[in-house]
Parts: C-alpha cells; sequence; structure tokens
C-alpha cells in the first residue's frame, strides 16, 4: 500500500508520518516530497527541524523547481527581529497567504517537518482546528506531516492522528537498511485499511517495497471449486438448448395465462382472502441455517 | 386474531397509529401519542427507539425521552457513526426532527449518508398511490411462477430480524394492544411501528430525508466568542448548548410549552464530543487543563433534555483519554452508556495470545461450567480465546424513577454490523476439540469420559473414605485408557 499512497494522497487528506528515535521518518519524507516533485506538483515545506541546505541536499536529483522552502529553522520563536516564518504564523490566515504567494495553478501540497516542533509550542487543539481548516480550505490540496511519536503524550499522537486520513508508524526492521510501516488508511466511505510492509528507500528516494509481513493482508479463503453435478456420470444430464427451449414452453397444469391470474387476484367481496401469519419455519437466518449455533 | 388484510391494501394515506382496527383502548389519561414512541414495560417511560433494535432491548426497551445515551467510539469511528446514523435514520422514518452537531464534518455529509429504510409498503411520505392490488407486478422477481397467488402480499419480516430479545420484552401485559402482535410480524405503516430495519449498502433517498426537519451546529461555522473568564464551559460547548436551548424553545419541544395536539420528539446526534476539534484538550493532554469543560457541558446538556421532549445521543472518542477517573465521571453523567470495541487498533490485535486464534477457537464453556478448570481458564495458552472480532460493553443503565434498573442479562456481548441489521448477541463460543497436538481420535470423547470419571472417583473417594494416594493414580491411569465399563 505504501506505493499507492506515494502515488498521491487524496485531495483535502492528511497524511502523518510517525517515527520514533529508533528509526527516523524523514527519508520517508523525502520519498513523498521526490515523488509528489516528480508528479510536477507544487511542494510548500515548512521546516522547522532542517535547514534548507539539507533538505534540498538530501533531495539531489529531484526537480526542485517547485519546491518553496518556508524557512522556520533559522528562528523559529521570533527572538530577532525579521523571522523568516515563526511557529505562531501556523494558522489558517498566514497558511493560505504563504502558499497563495507562490500563485500556481492547481492546489500544492504541504509538507509540514515536523509537527511535533510546532506541538510543543501551539496547543494541541489549535494544531488540529488548524490542520482541519485547511484540509477544507481550497489553497492546500493535501497535508503530509511528520510527528514524532515518543515526544508526545499518547493523548496528543492520537488526537493527531484521529482526524489523519492515513497514518504510516515506521519502525526498524531486522536488518539495517530495512524498515517497516504500519499502514492505516480510512477511506471517505468509513473504511479502514490497515497493512504492514517491510520497505527500503533507495538512493534516489525510491521506495523499494520488500515484502509484506505476515501480519499483512490476510488472504480471503479461496472459495471452494464448484464442482459441476452434470459431470462424469454415465448418463446424459445436460440439456441442449432446444431441449430447454422446449422446456420453458412447455404449459404446466394449473398455470394460468395472465388475464385469469389478475382476474383472480382482484378477489371480489366473496371469495377467500390470503391471511399469511408467519411462523417458526419462517425465521430463516442465513447464517445459521441448521439453528444450532447457540450453546 | 388476525388483523384484517385490507388495511393493507388501502393506500397510504395519513393514518393515525390506532386506527388499524375498530378496537379502542379506553384510557383515562390523556397520554399524548406521539408516532415513534411507546411506554416502558419497566418504568413507564416515554420510550424512543435507537434505530438498532438489539441496542434497544439492552437499553431496557428504548431510550427514554429525555436522557442521554452516550457512545464511546471504536478506534476509527466507523461503528459508532453508524449508530448514529441509524439513530438520525430512525427519526427521519418515524418524522421526528433532528439536530446535528459536529465539529470534524459538515452535518449535511452525516445527513446524506443515512441508510435506506427497509420499507415494505412504499414510504409514507409518498402521495397517496394507487391500491397495490390493481398494480401488474413486474416481470422478474416479483412475478411468480407457481406461488402467483401471494405475489400480491407484502413481504413478510423474518423474526429472526427481530432480535430474540425484543419480542420477549414485548410480552407484557402492560403494553400489549391488540394489533401489537400484528405488529410485531407484518409490516404495516411504518410510523407506527417500534424500530425499524435498514439497509446499509443503500442510502436514504433525498425526498425521505428532506421530509424531516434537521437543524444542523456545525463548529467551525460559529465564530468562537471569549467566553467569560469564570466559566467552565469551553466557548464550543457553550455555543452548542445555546444553540440547544434556542431551538428546543422556538420549535416547541418545552414541556413547559402550552400542549397541543401535535407533539413531536427532537432528537439530538452530537459526534465526536470531546476531540481535539471542538477545541477541548481532554484528549490531548493526560492532565487535561480544562478537564472539566465536557463534564459541564454534559450536567447542562442533561438538565435542558430533562425539561424536554427530546433525546441525545453523544459519541466519545474515549480511547483517547488517559485520565481513567475523568472517564468515569464522563459515564456518569450520562444516562446510558455503552462503548464499542473494533479489535481493528485495539490492543487485543496485538496481544500474541490471541494471535493465532481466528474466530472458531474457543474453550469449551462445558468444561468451566463442572468447574474443574481442566486447564482451560482464561489466560492459558491451551485455551482457545472466543475471538469476536467486535465487542460492546453496557458501561452504564439509567436509572430513572426508580431504585434499580434492568441489567443485561449477559456482559459478555458481540455485534455484527450486516448488511441489513446491526446485531447485538452474546460472544458466541463454539466448541472444537481441545489440544490440536495431540492426533488421537475420539479424543473429545476421552476427555468427557475422563471430567466423568474424575467426578466418579471424587464421588467413590468420599464413599469410601480413605483411597491410598498411588492406588487413585492407577486407577486414574487405567480409565484413561480403558472405555469406564471395565472399570465399573
Amino acid at each position: 500500500m505504501l506505493p499507492e499512497l506515494l502515488q498521491g494522497v487524496d485531495t483535502g487528506g492528511l497524511l502523518v508520518i510517525q517515527d520514533s528515535a529508533s528509526y527516523s521518518g524523514r527519508h520517508l519524507l523525502q520519498s513523498f516530497i521526490n515523488a509528489a516533485l516528480n508528479r510536477e506538483e507544487a511542494v510548500h515545506v515548512l521546516g522547522f527541524e532542517v535547514s534548507e541546505e539539507e533538505l534540498k541536499d538530501g533531495l539531489r536529483g529531484s526537480p526542485v523547481q517547485r519546491l518553496h522552502f518556508h524557512n522556520a529553522y533559522t528562528d523559529p520563536l521570533g527572538w530577532t527581529d525579521h523571522p523568516a516564518f515563526t511557529v505562531h504564523q501556523f494558522c489558517l490566515g498566514e497558511l493560505t497567504r504563504l502558499v497563495k504567494q507562490t500563485s500556481h495553478s492547481k492546489p500544492a501540497i504541504l509538507v509540514i517537518d515536523s509537527l511535533s516542533w510546532i506541538l510543543r509550542h501551539v496547543s494541541t487543539p489549535d494544531v488540529c482546528r488548524t490542520l482541519q481548516q485547511l484540509r477544507k480550505g481550497g489553497a492546500v490540496r493535501s497535508i503530509i506531516g511528520l510527528l514524532h511519536a515518543d515526544m508526545h503524550q499518547r493523548g496528543t499522537v492520537g488526537s493527531v492522528c484521529h482526524s489523519a486520513t492515513s497514518v504510516i508508524t515506521v519502525e526498524p526492521a531486522m536488518r539495517g537498511d530495512e524498515a517497516v510501516a504500519k499502514i492505516t488508511k480510512r477511506s471517505k466511505s468509513g473504511k479502514v485499511i490497515q497493512d504492514e510492509e517491510i520497505f527500503r528507500i533507495k538512493d534516489d528516494l525510491t521506495v523499494l517495497v520488500q515484502s509484506k509481513s505476515s501480519k499483512g493482508a490476510k488472504k480471503a479463503d479461496s472459495e471452494e471449486q464448484e464442482t459441476d453435478p452434470t459431470a462424469n456420470l454415465t448418463f446424459n444430464l445436460r440439456l441442449s438448448d432446444t431441449e430447454r427451449e422446449a422446456k420453458q414452453k412447455l404449459a404446466l397444469p394449473f398455470v394460468f395465462s395472465k388475464e385469469k391470474k389478475t382476474a383472480l387476484l382482484h378477489s371480489g367481496p366473496g371469495s377467500g382472502r390470503i391471511h399469511y401469519e408467519p411462523d417458526a419455519n419462517d425465521d430463516y437466518d442465513q447464517e445459521d441455517p441448521d439453528d444450532d449455533l447457540d450453546v | 386474531m388476525a388483523a384484517p388484510m385490507s388495511s393493507v391494501g388501502k393506500p397510504s394515506a395519513e393514518r393515525s397509529p390506532f386506527n388499524n382496527t375498530s378496537f379502542q383502548k379506553k384510557t383515562r389519561s390523556k397520554l399524548i401519542s406521539i408516532p415513534g414512541t411507546r411506554p416502558s414495560v419497566q418504568n413507564g417511560q416515554l420510550l424512543v427507539s435507537t434505530g438498532v433494535t438489539s441496542l434497544d432491548y439492552l437499553l431496557g426497551g428504548g431510550l427514554a425521552v429525555g436522557t442521554v445515551l452516550l457512545i464511546e467510539e471504536d478506534r476509527y469511528d466507523s461503528y459508532s457513526r453508524m449508530i448514529l446514523k441509524y439513530f438520525l435514520a430512525e427519526g427521519v422514518v418515524c418524522r421526528h426532527e433532528l439536530y446535528v452537531a459536529a465539529a470534524q464534518d459538515n452535518p449535511d455529509d452525516i445527513l446524506q449518508e443515512l441508510p435506506a429504510p427497509i420499507l415494505d409498503d412504499v414510504a409514507m411520505h409518498k402521495p397517496a398511490e394507487q391500491p397495490r392490488l390493481s398494480r401488474e407486478p413486474p416481470d422478474g422477481l416479483d412475478a411468480m411462477k407457481i406461488a402467483w397467488r401471494y405475489q400480491n402480499l407484502p413481504k413478510v419480516q423474518s423474526q429472526r430480524l427481530l432480535s430474540p430479545y425484543t419480542h420477549l420484552s414485548w410480552h407484557s401485559p402492560l403494553c400489549r394492544s391488540p394489533d401489537e402482535d400484528i405488529r410485531s410480524k407484518t409490516a404495516l405503516a411504518s410510523s407506527s411501528r417500534f424500530g425499524h430495519y435498514y439497509d446499509v449498502s443503500k442510502t436514504m433517498e433525498p425526498e425521505i430525508r428532506q421530509a424531516a426537519k434537521c437543524h444542523r451546529f456545525y463548529l467551525p461555522e460559529h465564530p468562537t466568542q471569549s467566553s467569560p473568564p469564570h466559566s467552565t464551559m469551553l466557548e464550543s460547548y457553550s455555543a452548542l448548548l445555546k444553540s440547544l436551548q434556542e431551538v428546543i424553545n422556538r420549535e416547541g419541544f418545552d414541556v413547559a410549552a402550552p400542549m397541543s395536539n401535535s407533539r413531536n420528539i427532537l432528537r439530538i446526534g452530537l459526534h465526536s464530543l470531546g476531540s481535539a476539534l471542538w477545541g477541548d484538550d481532554l484528549c490531548c493532554h493526560d492532565n487535561p487543563k480544562n478537564g472539566r469543560a465536557l463534564t459541564t457541558f454534559l450536567y447542562g446538556l442533561r438538565a435542558l433534555l430533562r425539561s424536554s421532549l427530546s433525546v441525545a445521543v453523544v459519541t466519545l472518542p474515549s480511547h483517547l483519554i488517559q485520565d481513567r477517573a475523568l472517564m468515569g465521571s464522563i459515564t456518569r453523567l450520562c444516562d446510558n452508556a455503552i462503548a464499542l470495541e473494533s479489535f481493528k487498533g485495539s490492543e487485543r490485535e496485538t496481544n500474541p495470545l490471541y494471535k493465532d486464534y481466528h474466530d472458531t477457537h474457543v474453550h469449551t464453556s462445558s468444561a468451566l461450567r463442572l468447574g474443574l478448570g481442566c486447564g482451560w481458564r482464561q489466560g492459558s495458552p491451551l485455551a482457545g480465546q472466543a475471538v469476536s472480532a467486535r465487542l460492546i460493553h453496557v458501561r452504564q443503565v439509567p436509572h430513572l424513577n426508580c431504585l434499580a434498573s434492568k441489567l443485561p442479562d449477559h456482559k459478555d456481548l458481540a455485534f455484527k454490523l450486516k448488511r441489513k441489521q446491526f446485531s447485538i448477541e452474546k460472544n458466541r463460543v463454539k466448541a472444537v476439540r481441545p489440544g490440536n497436538s495431540l492426533n488421537i481420535p475420539g479424543r473429545a470423547q476421552l476427555l468427557q469420559r475422563e471430567i466423568g470419571q474424575r467426578v466418579m472417583v471424587h464421588k467413590m473417594d468420599t464413599c469410601r473414605g480413605f483411597v491410598h494416594q498411588g492406588y487413585m493414580m492407577r486407577t486414574l491411569a487405567l480409565i484413561m485408557v480403558a472405555p469406564p465399563c471395565v472399570y465399573r
């Protein structure tokens, strides 16, 4: 499922990459940025934790013309007189203005590196509300955020992921260069898909999915092969087409013509009426046809 | 006593629910008859259906008017949202008024996803139609080849769809009316019935939905005014409470309002209260700053409901709330409380004990009943665990005008969302052969015998008074191998 998410997050979606101290999710984030740039989409990055040079260094080889970096690394709390972007500017109006400045025809993708930094200085309900407003507003197509799960309380992480459409939790795998990604995706219809994959990020920032781990997609039970009862018999039970036609045409006794049927159905005042009262045999439960599953 | 079937063929014009027979119950009290409600069997409260008949049984027949039902959401808010939609759809079908409040999704989106009701006769909101009998059935499914005399009869609701519990609560002389029998079995005009069925795969048609009056409260549309510094409630909650109060007073749901002939019920659905999008940090921090905001709101909500003809269903993402004491007080502030647990994302999924077990591996309940505990108590690795995919817990039942309320018979309940039914039933255990490592045929019978023998040996023991230990062991070994008749 990871490649599908890399193809593109749905409009109005929030993708949260949860990482921890044991494995950094920044490489995966860069893969997402790379994939978005390759798809010729405008990407706005709010960089709180990495500097612009470091990010562009990691994205060597990608078309960086459409990448707009908003420098929140040098002075995020506004200690100097002219801060580039402070954490207090993380609200709907400011961000919309920022994204709209570099005018593109299509709405852009907003990448936040990282949400943890913002959560330390802005209250969680405000962050959630801003993210929700950004998604509903038209300026930003989708949001990808990096969240360090071990930096916050469980409730905070849960609240942010509660409104997210997809959550990817990355952990280190057995081998050094591989990682395990646990993906939870919520579709608009309310369906939740969970998956677990082992992946590796190559040098050119493409993601190679090695395998699905055992807890991943359970194979649906294969349907039992329907055996054709008319095969392997010493006599012929099959019908040819002409025979089938003749069978359909056969007029059974007590099968009335349509007019007679409708005449009989409109029962006059004197004729009998059908009163149907259901009884115990009508309780046919398809899941329990023999009615013997109660202990 | 069969009701005259001609009532089915009549045009579905506005029909009072009690006029299906000429029998009129002689009542002294001027009970206001509101469609979609019925008096409770236990304490005489006016009850409203939640839309899910098995949930109605769990709550003692239905939701009492003037109470709050708290639904603790499952991890991804799929089933709690479903129950909220059932509740609202039931309101539409019973022609109650709706009030939907949400912070995350637009209430219009929630209203558009309501499930379609399964109605055997045509929806009552449509104008009067030709009598069904004169209409030609279309070729295909309706036209029967052999049993054509029955093709114009309405489809009969199988009683199995009524949860095995529901019809029990109806067998009471207090609430039985002569046409109740028929009502429970065949489908008549929907508004006179209590509890309907919905097809989850289809959404409600817009005509039916628009016939019901809906009030909406979408939090982003309400600008936040600053609340006075001493109030313990958040602006979002006070705005919601004000809006609710205004709607109740304006539309005349207040009990104190002058009694007119037509009273109606207001169904209030509050989605995902307490989440961060309402501005509440209850779910975000372990020690929330305004931890009492939601509890104050619930207190105000309940006060509002008690003095009006309304019912509220509140969903709450309780899995995010870390403070258990706060969760407990929230539960106690609501009259009814249920919790949904879906294994997707719950801790049980990651528990290695449950990992190898699918739905069918269970412990034999008979062994436990005998009390011999053949090493199959829960937690033992040999015992299969009853892993039903979804569990429902009843956290609170209401105490309304009574000293003790009816608790559900079984505490261990599971729910299943099927296409046409949301069923809540006992967490079923299916007996399987234990001890997969041994392939001796007839091991189950041997084991049963062993259990039986143990009882017998024990009896013998007490009879004889003194049995040598080694002798007992030898006899036991004999029993396990040899058939019992030899021993006797």
